[in-house]
C-alpha cells in the first residue's frame, strides 16, 4: 500500500513569515499539533509545533533542570511568549523535516512515525510540494 | 488538478417531514418531527468537489472555515477523498437548513444563515495559499455568495490570477460578485438567479430575455453561459450557438433540489475536462443534476446511472 492511499489530504500550512501569534491561532483552530512551513512554490521547507513554541517560551536554563517544577511560576514563560509572538515562524521552525513521498510504501511512514515517536509526518510529491500528511490514525484506518 | 473555491461554505442540514405545522398553538400540534435527516458539507464549490470525487476526479477544496461546524465540513470532504486547503477564521461556519415536506419535495423550504465574517488578514492568507497551488490547476471553480468582509471584486481577482496561470475559471454566483468577475473573463458562467430573476437590471424570465442577457455576458469575453430556465431546463449560450437543454421528467419525481445545480455544473466540467464536445458535456451535466435531484442525498452517489439518465435529456439547438 502506498502513502497516497492512506494519507490525510490536507494542505493546511503556513509561510515562513507568518507570525507566531497567527500560528498559535491556526494550530488551535485547525486542531493540529504541528504545521508544515512551505515556500511560494508550496514546497516543504520546515515544520513548527506546539512543542517548539513552548520550548521557545521557556527560560534558557530549562534544559538544565531535572523537572519543570523548578520553574517558580509561569510568568517568565508568559513574558517570553509575549516577546516572540510577532516573530516569524521561520525563526522557531525546524528546518530539517522528516517527510515521506506520496508514492512511498506505507511501511516507510509507519517506521518513521513509530521510531521517531511523532504524531504525523508531512507527505510531498516528486517536486517537494506538500500534498498531505500521514497521522498515526491513518496507519490504522485501512484495517478496520 | 481542479480547484474549487467556496468562500462561504456551510453545513447543509436537510429534514424530511410528513407535514410541516406552522401557526399551531399547542405543543402537540406545533411540534413537527422529522422522519429523517441528512447532514453534509455544502456550498457551491464544495458540491462540485463532492460530485467530482464520486466521479473519481481529484480536486482541492479551498475557502474559509471556522469553529465546530468548520471541522464537520473539513471531515466530510476528507471522507469523500477531497483534498482540503481551507483558511481557518474566527467564528463558526454557517448552517443552512432545508425542510422537505412529503409530496412537495420540489418546493423546498430553505433557511440559510449569514456567512461568517472574514478579515483582510484572512483574505490575504487565502490569496497566498491560492497563488501557491494555482500553477498546478487546469480548472478553478468559484461558487456561492461572498462572506461579509470579502471585497466585492474578490472573484475578479481570483479569476485574473487563475487566467495568468492558464487555468480555466468556472463561476456560479449572483449579484455584484458575478458582475465584477465578468471583467476578468471567466471561461464558463452559471448565474445564480435564485433570489433575483434579473441580470444587471434586465429581467430574465422568457427564453428571449435569457438569450439577450446571455449574449451580453458572452460579449464580455465569456466562452459559455448556462442560464436556468425551468426547474428541469436550462438555456446554454456560446459565441457560436444557443441550446435549450431539457429533462423529460415530472417535477414531482424530484426528491431534493439542494445541490442539483452544482451537480449539473460538475457534470459539465467533468466532460469538458476530458475534451468531450459541448453537446455531450451539456447532456451529461443535465443528467447528473437530474439524477441528484431525484435522489434524497444532495449529490447523487449512483453515478453508474448517469449514462442511462441521459436518455431523458433533450438538447435542441435554437441558434447557430
Amino acid at each position: 500500500m502506498k502513502v497516497h492511499e492512506i494519507m490525510t489530504r490536507d494542505l493546511t500550512s503556513v509561510e515562513a513569515d507568518v507570525t507566531i501569534r497567527e500560528l498559535i491561532f491556526i494550530l488551535d483552530n485547525a486542531r493540529m499539533p504541528n504545521i508544515p512551513v512551505v515556500n511560494d512554490a508550496n514546497q516543504l521547507i520546515g515544520i513548527i509545533s506546539e512543542k517548539d513554541l513552548i520550548r521557545a517560551a521557556l527560560p534558557g536554563y530549562f534544559d538544565m533542570l531535572h523537572s519543570a517544577s523548578f520553574i517558580p511560576d509561569l510568568n517568565q514563560m508568559a513574558k517570553r511568549l509575549a516577546a516572540i509572538v510577532d516573530d516569524p515562524a521561520e525563526k522557531h521552525m525546524q528546518r530539517s523535516v522528516l517527510h515521506v513521498l506520496a508514492d512511498d510504501d506505507v511501511l516507510q511512514a509507519a517506521d518513521l512515525i513509530i521510531r521517531k515517536d511523532i504524531s504525523n509526518i508531512p507527505v510531498v510529491n516528486g517536486e517537494g510540494q506538500l500534498v498531505g500528511r500521514v497521522k498515526r490514525i491513518d496507519l490504522l484506518k485501512p484495517y478496520i | 488538478m481542479i480547484i474549487t473555491v467556496t468562500l462561504s461554505p456551510a453545513i447543509d442540514k436537510v429534514y424530511w417531514v410528513d407535514h410541516l405545522k406552522i401557526g399551531e398553538i399547542t405543543q402537540d400540534s406545533f411540534l413537527t418531527r422529522a422522519t429523517r435527516s441528512l447532514t453534509s458539507a455544502g456550498g457551491k464549490g464544495i458540491n462540485v468537489s463532492i460530485l467530482l470525487a464520486r466521479l473519481h476526479v481529484e480536486s482541492v477544496a479551498m475557502g474559509f472555515v471556522a469553529g465546530h461546524t468548520g471541522h464537520v465540513v473539513v471531515r466530510d470532504l476528507r471522507d469523500e477523498g477531497i483534498t482540503t486547503n481551507f483558511v481557518w477564521t474566527h467564528g463558526e461556519t454557517r448552517t443552512n437548513v432545508t425542510i422537505l415536506e412529503r409530496g412537495r419535495e420540489h418546493i423546498p423550504i430553505k433557511v440559510n444563515e449569514s456567512s461568517n465574517r472574514v478579515t483582510p488578514v484572512e483574505i490575504d492568507r487565502f490569496f497566498r495559499r491560492f497563488r501557491r497551488i494555482v500553477p498546478n490547476a487546469k480548472w478553478v471553480v468559484l461558487g456561492g455568495v461572498l462572506p461579509p468582509g470579502a471585497p466585492p471584486d474578490v472573484y475578479r481577482q481570483i479569476t485574473s490570477i487563475a487566467n495568468q496561470h492558464g487555468a480555466r475559471v468556472v463561476i456560479t454566483a449572483g449579484g455584484r460578485a458575478l458582475a465584477e468577475s465578468l471583467l476578468a473573463c471567466p471561461y464558463l458562467v452559471k448565474p445564480d438567479l435564485r433570489e433575483n430573476v434579473s441580470f444587471e437590471g434586465t429581467p430574465v424570465a422568457t427564453v428571449n430575455e435569457i438569450i439577450a442577457a446571455g449574449r451580453k455576458i458572452i460579449s464580455c469575453g465569456v466562452e459559455m453561459i448556462i442560464m436556468s430556465h425551468e426547474v428541469t431546463g436550462d438555456i446554454v449560450i456560446t459565441k457560436d450557438a444557443v441550446w435549450e437543454i431539457q429533462a423529460r421528467i415530472q417535477t414531482t419525481q424530484l426528491k431534493n433540489l439542494v445541490g442539483a445545480d452544482d451537480a449539473l455544473l460538475g457534470g459539465i466540467l467533468y466532460k469538458l475536462d476530458r475534451g468531450a464536445p459541448v453537446e455531450d458535456a451539456l447532456r451529461f451535466g443535465m443528467a447528473t443534476g437530474i439524477l441528484s435531484a431525484e435522489s434524497e442525498e444532495k449529490i447523487c452517489r449512483n453515478i453508474d446511472k448517469i449514462e442511462s439518465e441521459m436518455d431523458l435529456i433533450s438538447l435542441e439547438r435554437l441558434e447557430g
